[in-house]
Order: structure tokens, then C-alpha cells, then sequence
């Protein structure tokens, strides 16, 4: 009679396996460690660090959320460069989009004496206590994206500028080349306060702006899988769709592709397709001469920059440190700002 | 007379089906109910809509059922599509590739993907969730650390796997259809298919009958691997663009959503591929009715969590299914 694969068969080498694993992965933590020591930007290398002073930051910690965006690999990568202009090592989070795990992140942080912490709160009233307590510990705290009561200081985006610009431009467009009739979905997000800015932006700019124009739907999608297939739904009602604005370029491409799909034309000339970001894909798109007309763009570099300046900046007592990055809608007729910002891209 | 009992014999078999399988029934209420509200629901470019949608759901629902069935779980299938995606992406966009070279080098990288799943579950008796669920978040954080960037313009001969038609139909659904008969037929025509039950009802009992009993789950985790693959190559092609963040985010839920609702038990050892059939039209036509009647996100959601709870309590009202 054979022995059960699951009693005695597999006991051994599963011991061996899970022996084998933890003795490598202890010596690939030992050997990051030892790898990582010089550059400096280990975590463990910031314990101990005095508070920062005027002249004397030399690290300074990126807690950028939403690490699943593309926008989180060319900031990290921007900012790194420009921090190691001025001598500077960045630390990042790894939060994953999740505001429990910043929150954890970033109270290990201030606990460590990271001298400058550059913040994107996910929820911004949740954010306070641990501002508080980094400030309190001497340490400096710029919020990314909004602003805190407890804070040295801000790096500002109007989210809500940059839907107004796209719903203005593609209301513009609608008065123009269809007479102010015709029909727009939305493509929306509520779920996290950026999103909804945009959102409101956008919607209350265009809808404002062209009030004869006919709202067929407002959805929810930041993603172009989503996006491509809420469009393809709007389509099969509303063929002669005019319109899709996106609160992200993401899940605008997705309606763009959605249309070309549906039989439209890439350079078709009664519709409109636009987002917000400046992503790659979007600006190829608009490069290109398609109906991919516009999107109000972020230049990564200013954002970078200013992750490493404001920092200084406060470190080294400058009155109002604070910056407010530009947002700017760019259209096919911007092609020296397009290569610019797929440089920064790249 | 005998028309009367061709009639009965095609009634009692209907009646057979929805017994069988108690959310064709529900399903046909949805298709009712949303073609009544929104009057466009059934209109064939809409249908075209929801069947393209579907398809790449399907491709990985089916190989999945039947790893579900042999008593396992793959959790890793999103962080494997998007990974999928990319590469293929990749090869075609960057590397200027074939079409083909391109899909071959995504459906290399899934089986690579389900080949450590496999030896991992089956072979050194690891659990399945711990382990796809490592593999989620692994396999994601490897498609981000190589391909940070948004991939696109993949070239006109990729977007065939995509967009093209044969015989008027979708290419994506086209090969979903291959899927499902292939799958079906594995499990209704096969010796191997018929072990696939027997290891998920009662493993040590398929062992001492001398069923290889770490082979047949080994080699549906690599095959689920490689339809994951292939449907994120679908998904780059559709789209003509991949990002490592979001492609496939949370599809692994949407799936098992899709499998769970067609009546395979978490538990193993029952299921059918048409059950899966009908689970992910349900999920296609729910969230595009949804969509139709421009119901607010929020609503969007709870309505498919409930569609879950109510086809887990179908599942549980109905009869098993384990041929």
C-alpha cells in the first residue's frame, strides 16, 4: 500500500524548502543591507539623525502614495537626481495606495528622526497627528498636494484648475465644432479627495461653459480597461457620442480606444477626447493629430523639483517656502511642450 | 403524439438546465430587466460590447474553475495578466517583434509564473492562497520594477490578437469560445478531467486509486499562468498600452467572482465550465446594464457584491455538479 503524498512524502522536503528559503532570504536582506549602507538612503541609516537645521539636510523622505501610478517611478527617479544635486539621499514609502499603510510608514519615520518628510496625504484630516508630532520633534513636514494646520510647508496643485482647464478647452472645442450641441460622458472618480476636485473641475467648467451640450453619463474610471469598457457601454446607447472627458488620461485613452473600436476615425473631427495627467500614451495621442485633443498636464520635473527645494528651502529659513506647481492644458499645437514632457517621461 | 413528447422531453430538459444551474434563470431576468429599462441592452453592438468585455474574463475563468474543482486557488492571476500584458507590450512595441514572438514570450512568462505556483502547492504541499497570494504582490512589484513606465504603441500587427474579426466575430472572443469548449471537453471527455473531480473531492482516496494526484494541479496552475498571460496580451493589444500599476488590478476577485458565481465549490470537487460560462456573462451584463443605467459608482459596487452573496447562496441551494 503507497504512502499519502500529503503525510509523509512532502514533510521533508517542504522543511528543507522552507529551510532553504529563510537562509537565502536572510542573506539577501544582509547582503541590501550591506549593499545599501553607503548610499546612505536605508531607513535604518536615518536612526539617530539630529533634527535638520539650516545647511545641514542631507536626507529627506518621499511618502508618495500611490505607487501603482506610473507618475511614482518618474518622480522617484526625478527627484532622486535633483536631491543628489544638493547632496540630499530621498527615502521613500512604500504605501501601495493604502492610508493605513502610510499612516504605519510615516509614524516609523517621525520615530526615526528623518530630518524632512515630504508628504501626499491620502486623507488629509488623518494626516494631522502625525504632522504634529514630526514638527514636534523638530523635524520639517511639507504637505504634497493640499495643506495642513500642522506644517512647515506645501507643494500645492489645483486639482480643481486642472478640470477646469480641460472642461473650458473641450467646451470651447463643443461652441466651435458643433455649434454648442452634442453629447459627453464623463469619465469620474470619487473616491479620494484628488479625484473628486478634478472631477468637480472639470464637470462644473464644461457644463457651465456649454450648457446645450448633453450629459449622457458620468462614470466612474481612473484605469483604461475601465475606461474602454464604460465607453464601449455609453456608445451602445448613445452612438453619436460627441465627447469623453477623463479625470485621468488612463482612463480617458480607454475611451479613446473604445471609440476607434466603434468604427470612429483616429482624426475624426466631431470628437473630442481629453484627460488629466500628461501621460505618455495621452501625448503620443495628441502628437499625433487624433481626436485625443487635450490634457492638463503636471511637468514631473517642477514636482521633483520642488520635492527637493521646499525642504531646503525651510531647512535653510526662507520666508514662505511653499510652492504651487503649475498645471497647463496642452493641446496638438504644443509640440515642443509635448516632447518636453515625454522627455521627462522617458 | 410524438411532437407532444419531443415538446415535454425539451421542457423537462430546460427545466433540467435551471435546476442544474439556477442563475441561468437570474440571468435571463437581468437580460429581461435591462433591456426593458434601457431599451439598447440587447442591441448587437452593445452585445459585441459585453461578449469583448467577457472574453478575456472567460479565458482565465475556465482554467481557473478547473484548478478551483481539483481542490486549489490561484490569486496571482492579475499581478500574471498585467505582467503578461507588458511583456508581450514589450516585445511588440520596443523589441519590434512578431505578433506571434510577442504573444509566445507573454504565455512563457505566465507558465513561468504558474510553474512556481505549481511546485510550490503541489509538490512541497504549501497552501495555495498563502502562496498565490505571495505571488500577487510579487509578481506585481516584478512588473514594476521592470516596466515602471506606461508601455504603448505596440504596432498595427499586434492589435490583430485585439481588434480583428473572424468570421464576424471578435478575435478575443473567438478564442474564448476555443477555451470553453476546450475546457469542457477536458472535464466531460478525459481521464484527466475525471481525476480533476476526484482529487478535489477527496485527495488521499485519489491517490490510494492511483491518481496522480500533484501532476493534474501542477499542470492546470501553469495552464492558468498561461491564459492569464494571454488575456493581458489581449488586454495590451485592445488597448495598445499596459502599466504595471493598474492592468489587472483586482481581476483575480472579478474571476473567482465569476467562478464562485457559476457554481464551482471553493471547497473542490464540483463545478462545471458551463456554470463558468454563465457566472461571466452574469458579471458582463450586470456591470454594462449598470453602466447603462448610469447608476452611480457606489450602487455599481454593492450591487456586484450582492450578485456574489446571491450566487454563493445558489451555489449552495442548487445541486453539485461533479461531472
Amino acid at each position: 500500500m503507497s504512502r499519502s503524498p500529503y503525510a509523509l512524502d512532502s514533510t521533508p522536503s517542504r522543511r528543507r524548502f522552507l529551510a532553504w528559503s529563510a537562509g537565502a532570504v536572510a542573506t539577501g536582506a544582509i547582503g541590501v543591507a550591506g549593499c545599501s549602507a553607503p548610499g546612505g538612503a536605508s531607513t535604518a541609516e536615518a536612526a539617530g539623525t539630529p533634527s535638520a537645521k539650516a545647511g545641514d539636510l542631507r536626507q529627506i523622505g518621499l511618502d508618495y502614495p500611490f505607487t501603482q501610478l506610473p507618475l511614482y517611478a518618474t518622480l522617484v527617479k526625478l527627484s532622486t537626481a535633483a536631491a543628489k544635486k544638493h547632496g540630499v539621499s530621498l527615502l521613500t514609502t512604500s504605501d501601495a495606495s493604502s492610508a493605513d499603510t502610510q499612516a504605519t510608514n510615516l509614524t516609523t519615520w517621525v520615530t526615526r528622526k528623518i530630518p524632512a518628510i515630504v508628504s501626499f496625504p491620502m486623507v488629509f484630516e488623518a494626516t494631522e497627528a502625525t504632522a504634529k508630532r514630526a514638527l514636534d520633534a523638530g523635524l520639517i513636514w511639507v504637505t504634497y498636494g493640499g495643506s495642513l494646520e500642522h506644517q512647515s510647508a506645501d507643494i500645492q496643485f489645483s486639482f480643481l484648475e486642472g478640470g477646469r482647464l480641460l472642461g473650458e478647452a473641450a467646451a470651447k472645442w463643443a461652441e466651435e465644432t458643433l455649434g454648442g450641441k452634442g453629447k459627453i460622458a464623463f469619465l469620474t472618480d470619487s473616491t479620494i479627495q484628488l479625484g473628486r476636485e478634478r472631477t468637480k473641475g472639470m464637470v462644473d467648467a464644461f457644463t457651465k461653459a456649454a450648457p446645450g451640450v448633453d450629459v449622457v453619463a458620468q462614470e466612474q474610471a481612473i484605469d483604461p480597461d475601465t475606461g474602454l469598457s464604460k465607453t464601449k457601454a455609453i456608445l451602445a446607447k448613445h452612438p453619436d457620442l460627441n465627447l469623453v472627458l477623463g479625470v485621468t488620461d488612463a482612463a480617458a485613452y480607454g475611451g479613446f480606444k473604445a471609440l476607434q473600436q466603434t468604427g470612429r476615425k483616429a482624426t475624426d473631427a466631431k470628437t473630442f477626447v481629453g484627460g488629466q495627467d500628461g501621460a505618455a500614451p495621452s501625448l503620443l495621442a495628441i502628437q499625433q493629430g487624433t481626436f485625443y485633443r487635450a490634457s492638463a498636464a503636471l511637468a514631473p520635473q517642477d514636482i521633483a523639483n520642488a520635492i527637493v527645494d521646499v525642504p531646503l528651502a525651510v531647512a535653510a529659513g526662507k520666508a514662505n517656502p511653499g510652492v504651487q506647481v503649475p498645471i497647463t492644458l496642452v493641446g496638438p499645437t504644443d509640440t515642443a511642450r509635448i516632447d518636453a514632457l515625454l522627455a521627462q517621461n522617458s | 403524439m410524438t411532437t407532444l413528447t419531443a415538446a415535454r422531453a425539451m421542457s423537462y430538459g430546460r427545466l433540467t438546465a435551471v435546476r442544474r444551474h439556477p442563475l441561468l434563470a437570474v440571468l435571463a431576468v437581468l437580460v429581461l430587466v435591462f433591456q426593458v429599462t434601457t431599451g439598447s441592452f440587447l442591441d448587437a453592438g452593445n452585445l459585441r460590447g459585453i461578449a469583448t468585455d467577457a472574453a478575456t474574463l472567460a479565458i482565465v475563468a475556465v482554467p481557473l474553475a478547473l484548478l478551483v474543482i481539483s481542490g486549489y486557488l490561484d490569486l496571482s492571476v492579475g499581478s500574471t495578466l498585467a505582467l503578461g500584458g507588458l511583456v508581450a507590450g514589450w516585445l511588440a512595441g520596443e523589441q519590434h517583434q512578431s505578433p506571434v514572438v510577442a504573444v509566445l514570450g507573454a504565455l512563457a512568462v505566465g507558465a513561468a509564473v504558474g510553474a512556481v505556483n505549481g511546485v510550490l502547492c503541489c509538490y512541497l504541499g504549501l497552501s495555495a492562497f498563502i502562496v498565490t497570494l505571495g505571488m500577487l504582490t510579487a509578481v506585481r512589484g516584478l512588473a514594476q520594477q521592470v516596466f515602471p513606465l506606461p508601455l504603448s504603441g505596440f504596432g498595427a500587427g499586434f492589435a490583430w490578437l485585439g481588434g480583428s474579426r473572424i468570421a464576424g466575430v471578435d478575435a478575443p472572443v473567438v478564442i474564448a469560445a476555443l477555451v470553453l469548449v476546450a475546457g469542457a471537453s477536458f472535464l466531460a471527455f478525459t481521464p484527466a478531467g475525471r481525476h480533476v473531480f476526484a482529487i478535489g473531492v477527496n485527495r488521499e482516496a485519489a491517490h490510494l486509486s492511483g491518481i496522480a494526484v500533484r501532476r493534474a494541479p501542477f499542470a492546470l496552475f501553469v495552464v492558468t499562468g498561461v491564459a492569464a498571460a494571454l488575456a493581458g496580451a489581449i488586454k495590451a493589444s485592445v488597448l495598445d498600452s499596459a502599466v504595471a500599476g493598474t492592468s489587472g488590478a483586482g481581476f483575480e476577485l472579478t474571476v473567482l467572482t465569476a467562478v464562485l458565481l457559476g457554481g464551482v465549490a471553493l471547497s473542490g470537487g464540483s463545478g462545471s465550465v458551463f456554470g463558468v460560462l454563465l457566472g461571466v456573462l452574469f458579471l458582463g451584463s450586470l456591470q454594462n446594464g449598470l453602466t447603462l443605467l448610469n447608476v452611480p459608482a457606489f450602487w455599481q459596487q454593492m450591487a456586484q457584491g450582492v450578485a456574489l452573496v446571491a450566487g454563493a447562496a445558489l451555489a449552495f441551494l442548487g445541486p453539485r455538479t461533479t461531472r
